[in-house]
């Protein structure tokens, strides 16, 4: 006859509380051993001072190029560009490689610098496997706008134009979609000088932009000149007592209000350029998308500022950098050389 | 089997092992146009003192290379552990110093190399349960209030069970099923939200339906030998049906108790991620919705002797569960292992009350058909319903 002896009950009471303590003792060791002891790798937003970029914001901030410069039979200055569209990936944020539609490998694109009344000469190859064209803002003809003549891909197009008025402008591909062009980082500075030269200045160009690096019409990281957080450690050397003239330009995608806020200090706010009289002193402008100002200020006290966009989140994602003044006269690590405009 | 038929088996793995060498290697690079999307998991979210902890997985396809994490869209300096380029389904933990402020969401970001933002929002921040004395045993309490005394407090039923006729015990197996068909089904409605929380690649719905199925059939497959045994044993049919009743009642105990399992597992979690503010009522919900679960389990024994020790023992397997479901939900992150026990406890109870419905058909001359017995059953299925408004988490 079979029966259930009631030792099997104890066996199951003892088995249970046995199974509990088990469990506890499981539980305190595994999430003891979770916290092991690798070293790790730091991820950092703002990368480090001996990290190489792709591109080079340093660099970029005074390289003015002037073009290949020849007189024509009237006596106007030719100055010929060559603009070649390239998709390449540039590391837009540490560790963060995003694969951008370039003029010339780099964003921005090279900064193009003419003088009021020269005869100027663009190239654009077009080696992206889509169509482009270089929209430039300023005075030409429709023909060379930049918007009805699409550029196929493995082609090519000049755009010629006499260079007016005095002023910053920008260029940027206007084939569709724009937007999109924006985004991937085709788009670069037009200085048109005055004849008679602005004062000589320390000068920089600043090109403030974005990246939505996964599409979903936001942006993950803004920047000046290419790379998120790259002023912050590689601070922008200027001289105590030395003008320093900002070239400023808006290139922003999807949120397009961009701002630039200067610490301890105030700047002369020339809109677009355009005069070289009229100014504003203040510490802020608000530009939209595309639109520019040329800033100039001067510091007195040696020390670090910071510059910055107003709009929190932008500085969050990488729009913010920093002014290292230093007393005039001391010595200027590369990169900080005193560039006199020609 | 001989040489022969082996050799024959093992023709087709070989011819497949050398397709997988051919595609592995360089020959058919035509075959990868594209490069396969990133796919990266935050599984869960620790918070410490001055600290966010994101628990990582590689979910995707190819291996991948963490760039940056952030908090509310903030990229900021984090330590990733071990390593910040994870093979598929790799994980890393990612540590983050952050002064977070308790009770306020947050949402974390993970970006790979290519810029793509994973995220994972947090409803409110609470500090994660560090698996001490003091936490061990506060979960312990707490899993006693909602497991264990409700279950003990609904076996006092026994001696009522046992002096009812015939067709009110009938009414009540019915009732008992009709509990246990709710349970089975709640536990099946949590494990198919706990898919949710972990990487497709893991398929967790599949996962529910096979991890159901075979409790079921292995189930049936044991309490078929355990008839079968005692029927050619050639005892007594008393003594059969007793120990029938018995088993039956041991495996309703096995049922509810993974059943609870999973609740503790659901509670413990919700503690830990700061979605729960336990409230006196909600432990009173829990405690009223789970003493019925008592009466399941002493009804298929109810017509016989039984001793203390098994009523006793029933009440522990069915509650104690709960306290070991906090201990996990609350100190450890195993969402396929919690998907795994609530499925395993939803075929238990499945296989319960096929087992029940046998027992009524064949023992005592009953169909569930009977108008009593679909009586019993649905109002087993509101009651549990009517208490588990108690406690909507």
């Amino acid at each position: 006859m079979q029966k259930v002896k009631p030792i099997l009950t104890r066996v199951v009471i003892v088995a249970v509380l046995a199974v509990m303590i088990a469990t506890a003792a499981v539980i305190a060791t595994v999430s003891n051993s979770a916290q092991d002891d690798s070293e790790g790798v730091l991820l950092s937003p703002f990368g480090n001072d001996v990290k190489k970029f792709s591109i080079d914001p340093a660099s970029f901030l005074r390289q003015f190029n002037y073009g290949t410069v020849s007189v024509q039979p009237d006596g106007t200055t030719l100055r010929e560009f060559t603009l070649i569209t390239q998709d390449v990936q540039i590391e837009v944020a540490p560790g963060v490689y995003w694969d951008a539609w370039t003029y010339n490998g780099t964003i921005p694109g090279p900064t193009l610098r003419v003088t009021e009344g020269d005869r100027v000469r663009v190239t654009l190859i077009n080696q992206a496997d889509r169509q482009n064209t270089i929209h430039f803002h300023s005075i030409h003809p429709a023909d060379v706008d930049g918007v009805l003549y699409q550029v196929e891909p493995n082609g090519s197009f000049v755009y010629e134009f006499t260079a007016g008025p005095f002023g910053l402008f920008l260029y940027h591909s206007h084939a569709e979609p724009v937007s999109e062009r924006f985004n991937r980082g085709m788009y670069g500075v037009l200085i048109i000088d005055p004849k008679t030269p602005r004062p000589p200045a320390d000068e920089m160009v600043m090109v403030m932009n974005g990246y939505d690096t996964d599409f979903d019409k936001e942006n993950n990281f803004y920047s000046v000149n290419g790379v998120a957080f790259y002023y912050m450690k590689n601070p922008i050397l200027i001289k105590a007592g030395q003008l320093v003239r900002v070239y400023l330009v808006n290139v922003l995608e999807f949120d397009q209000i961009n701002t630039f806020h200067l610490h301890g200090n105030v700047f002369k706010l020339y809109g677009t350029g355009t005069s070289l009289t009229d100014y504003e002193i203040t510490d802020l402008v608000r530009l939209s998308q595309a639109e520019r100002a040329v800033l100039e200020f001067t510091y007195n006290y040696p020390g670090p500022y910071m510059f910055q966009a107003h709009q929190t989140e932008f500085v969050d994602k990488g729009w913010t950098g920093m002014f290292h003044v230093v007393e005039s006269g001391s010595y200027m690590p590369d990169g900080g050389e005193v560039m006199k405009h020609g | 089997m001989d040489s022969k038929t082996i050799f024959l088996a093992v023709i087709p793995v070989v011819i497949l092992g050398a397709v997988v060498y051919y595609l592995l290697g360089q020959g058919t690079s035509f075959l990868y146009t594209t490069q396969p999307l990133p796919d990266v998991t935050i599984e869960n979210a620790g918070f410490k003192n001055g600290q966010i902890i994101a628990y990582i997985r590689n979910t995707g396809q190819d291996t991948v290379t963490i760039a940056q994490a952030d908090i509310n869209d903030r990229p900021l300096e984090a330590l990733i552990k071990p390593s910040n380029v994870l093979p598929r389904l790799a994980s890393a933990q990612v540590i983050m110093k952050y002064t977070w402020i308790e009770g306020v969401p947050y949402e974390i970001g993970i970006t790979t190399s290519d810029g793509t933002r994973f995220a994972y929002e947090v409803e409110a921040a609470a500090p994660t349960p560090e698996p001490n004395f003091e936490q061990l045993s506060y979960f312990a309490i707490l899993g006693s209030y909602v497991g264990i005394v409700p279950v003990m407090i609904g076996l006092l039923w026994f001696p009522f069970m046992s002096r009812i006729s015939k067709h009110w015990y009938n009414f009540f197996l019915s009732l008992t099923a009709g509990l246990l068909v709710f349970l089975a089904v709640d536990a099946l409605k949590e494990s198919f939200e706990f898919t949710e929380n972990i990487a497709g690649a893991f398929r967790g719905e599949v996962l529910i339906v096979t991890a159901t199925m075979a409790t079921i059939l292995v189930l049936m497959m044991f309490t078929n030998r355990i008839t079968t045994k005692t029927a050619t044993t050639g005892v007594l049919e008393v003594k059969t049906k007793q120990l029938y009743g018995l088993s039956l009642s041991y495996m309703v105990a096995i049922g509810i108790g993974l059943h609870n399992l999973g609740e503790g597992l659901a509670i413990g979690a919700a503690v830990a991620l700061g979605a729960l503010a336990l409230s006196k009522f909600l432990v009173i919900g829990f405690t009223i919705h789970n003493t019925t679960e008592g009466l399941a389990i002493i009804a298929p024994i109810a017509k016989q002797k039984a001793r203390i020790m098994h009523l006793l023992a029933l009440g522990l397997i069915a509650g104690a569960p709960t306290i070991a479901g906090t201990w996990i939900g609350g100190f450890t992150y195993m969402p396929v292992a919690s998907i795994v026990f609530l499925a395993v406890g939803a075929g238990a109870i499945f296989q319960v009350v096929y087992a029940i419905f046998n027992w009524m058909n064949k023992e005592m001359d009953s169909k569930i058909t009977a108008p009593h017995n679909i009586a019993g059953f649905l109002l087993g299925l509101a009651m549990m319903y009517l208490t588990g408004l108690l406690v909507a988490v």
